[in-house]
């Protein structure tokens, strides 16, 4: 499973989701709790895919406080001031993209995406995506990334999987990606 | 085991242990030590009409700056925020307040974020101070704007931002808009008068004053609240962009009786800051304005003066390094009111340094400034109008934080 760019790179920190179409036998693997970190003031990682009902905790491993705090439709909530663990994790109880932002620090800014797809992952550099294990049938695929310019209704599509061989899957972007901020070196002559 | 030393342990222990889970207080400081060479004219600090800082009766070893800036998160969104400051050159307190603020943050709940400050602080006009305290992130002296907003304007009042987070919208960036209400800055624009435009690192403390004698700045004589409002614009990670309108809508008739009097100053600056590439930072701003002190019915003979000044600067920074150049343009002119040779400068600067950073704590900067400007009032201090004054410092710098 690899999603390229328009010019035919490979694009990471893509969000690939996958549905089986009809009854599939064989239980979806289960939820997993999953973490999403503070370091260098910035969420680490960036994009954080999850089933609906996963627990994430948020560390702030950082040496200045943050507050954690989302205004998503998909799941409100905020974070008091903190360092450390302090906090219980959060339950993310719907589906839909919740956007992370911290209430000192205005450039933080991070997302989880929360999905009803048994099956899930996020892209890397290099190597895409391989989801293993899916049962034999047919799967609806999205994709969604926040640097993903292109329209989500062309970033579905259905995939069949004959359980023998590996099926490679292949999104290839019509738009430029958006300009993604990329950390530069900050002065850090305060810490706020 | 001695006594003092157990005690000290047991302190570092409570003061380390006592480091909670949320840094509610937190203290930032700094103390600054230079060697200074300076050559010119004496400084309007010391009672002349030099526009650096030091000069050559104030060279050698000085202090820089030394401050402590405790902020204090009373609640989640609520904090208080202070800067304490200590000159070491004869100000009229040898340790004072340059800010001291309220500072409300509720959670966004929507796109839109809203912040609130009340007490006294510096205006976001500047995109070279950045640092707490007016301190200037790329060198040591601010550009002559930025210097003149240091030390002749405090907001003592409230400001209102609201600010537009694109990033839930996939937008990488923020648009917000500020007021301000304010009092107590009704002499501003009595040292532009005076000295024309500088360029020091001595911004003015709310309860001191600059020069011999001082200006004091921050009074109310008018009775009426002057007004700003701004609009800041931030694209991806390397573009920021800040206007900024300033009126203190002074009544320039008004006079108190120990002496004051209300100036109605205005101004427009326009600032950006642009990193085209990794390493690389540009800064420039503009701003122009004008003064007036003395009431309307005097006609030509109310003061009236014009300005205007802006910057470039560019900055490479590697690895601890960090190299700055700046080119500083400024121009006053007097239109009426004249008692005594014009109130009209002009001059240009450069300024170039290099900052090395030893680690989270040490850091050193070199900084060598030069500039050359004409201003007629200094005849009446038997010197020539134009000069050239140039600076060598040579900082040392040691900051730390604790937090409790």
């Amino acid at each position: 499973m690899t999603v390229v760019d328009h010019d035919g790179r490979s694009v990471a920190e893509v969000v690939v989701a996958a549905t089986p179409a009809g009854a599939i036998p064989g239980s979806p693997p289960g939820l997993k709790p999953a973490v999403m970190d503070q370091r260098n003031r910035e969420f680490v990682p960036r994009v954080l895919v999850v089933g609906v009902g996963t627990s994430v905790e948020f560390p702030n491993n950082d040496t200045v406080s943050h507050q954690v705090y989302s205004f998503s439709a998909a799941k409100r909530f905020q974070l008091p001031l903190y360092k450390g663990q302090p906090h219980p994790p959060v339950t993310f109880d719907k589906p839909g993209l919740v956007v992370l932002g911290c209430n000192i620090h205005d450039a933080m800014v991070g997302y989880v995406y929360v999905t009803d797809a048994p099956y899930f992952g996020i892209t890397e550099t290099a190597g895409g995506l391989t989801l293993k294990d899916l049962p034999a049938g047919d799967y609806r695929i999205v994709v969604w990334g926040p640097y993903i310019a292109d329209a989500p209704a062309s970033l579905v599509r259905t995939v069949h999987v004959d359980g023998s061989e590996p099926v490679i899957a292949r999104f290839q972007l019509s738009l430029g990606l958006r300009a993604r901020p990329e950390p530069r070196p900050r002065r850090r002559d305060w810490e706020y | 085991m001695g006594w003092t030393r157990r005690l000290l342990l047991l302190g570092l222990v409570l003061w380390t242990g006592g480091a909670s889970a949320q840094d509610r207080l937190s203290v930032n400081g700094d103390v600054d030590l230079r060697w200074v060479q300076a050559s010119g004219v004496t400084s309007y600090l010391n009672g002349g009409l030099g526009i650096l800082r030091f000069d050559p009766d104030h060279e050698g070893f000085q202090l820089g700056r030394a401050f402590l800036s405790p902020t204090w998160r009373a609640t989640d969104i609520v904090s208080v925020h202070a800067v304490i400051d200590a000159y070491g050159d004869g100000d009229r307190n040898s340790v004072d307040l340059s800010e001291f603020y309220l500072d409300v943050r509720p959670f966004p709940t929507a796109p839109v974020r809203w912040r609130a400050r009340v007490g006294a602080f510096f205006m976001p006009v500047s995109l070279e101070n950045r640092g707490i305290g007016w301190s200037n992130v790329y060198s040591i002296t601010p550009s002559a704007v930025n210097t003149w907003i240091g030390e002749e304007y405090r907001t003592i009042g409230a400001e209102l931002e609201t600010r537009w987070l694109g990033a839930s919208s996939g937008y990488f960036g923020e648009v917000a808009l500020v007021a301000a209400v304010y009092g107590w800055n009704d002499p501003a624009g009595a040292l532009l008068a005076t000295r024309g435009f500088g360029l020091t690192d001595r911004p003015s403390e709310l309860f001191g004053g600059l020069g011999r004698p001082p200006i004091d700045f921050y009074h109310e004589i008018d009775r009426k609240p002057g007004f700003y409002g701004g609009l800041s614009w931030k694209h991806h990670d390397w573009l920021e962009v800040r206007a900024l309108r300033y009126d203190n809508r002074g009544d320039p008739g008004v006079e108190t009786n120990a002496g004051g009097y209300a100036w109605r100053t205005r101004f427009s600056s326009l600032g950006a800051s642009i990193e085209p590439r990794e390493h690389w930072t540009i800064v420039a701003q503009y701003l122009d304005g004008d003064t007036a002190v003395g009431a309307d019915s005097l006609g030509a003979q109310q003061f009236y003066m014009r300005f205007h000044s802006g910057f470039a600067l560019a900055s490479f920074e590697w690895s601890r390094e960090q190299f700055a150049v700046r080119y500083d343009d400024f121009d006053t002119h007097q239109v009426s009111g004249f008692y005594g040779p014009p109130s009209d400068q002009t001059g240009h600067g450069w300024m170039f340094s290099w900052s090395h950073r030893y680690n989270q704590h040490w850091q050193s900067v070199a900084e060598w400034l030069r500039v050359a400007s004409v201003f007629p009032p200094r005849i009446e201090l038997g010197e020539s109008p134009a000069q050239v004054e140039s600076q060598f410092q040579l900082a040392v710098r040691y900051r730390f934080k604790l937090a409790w």
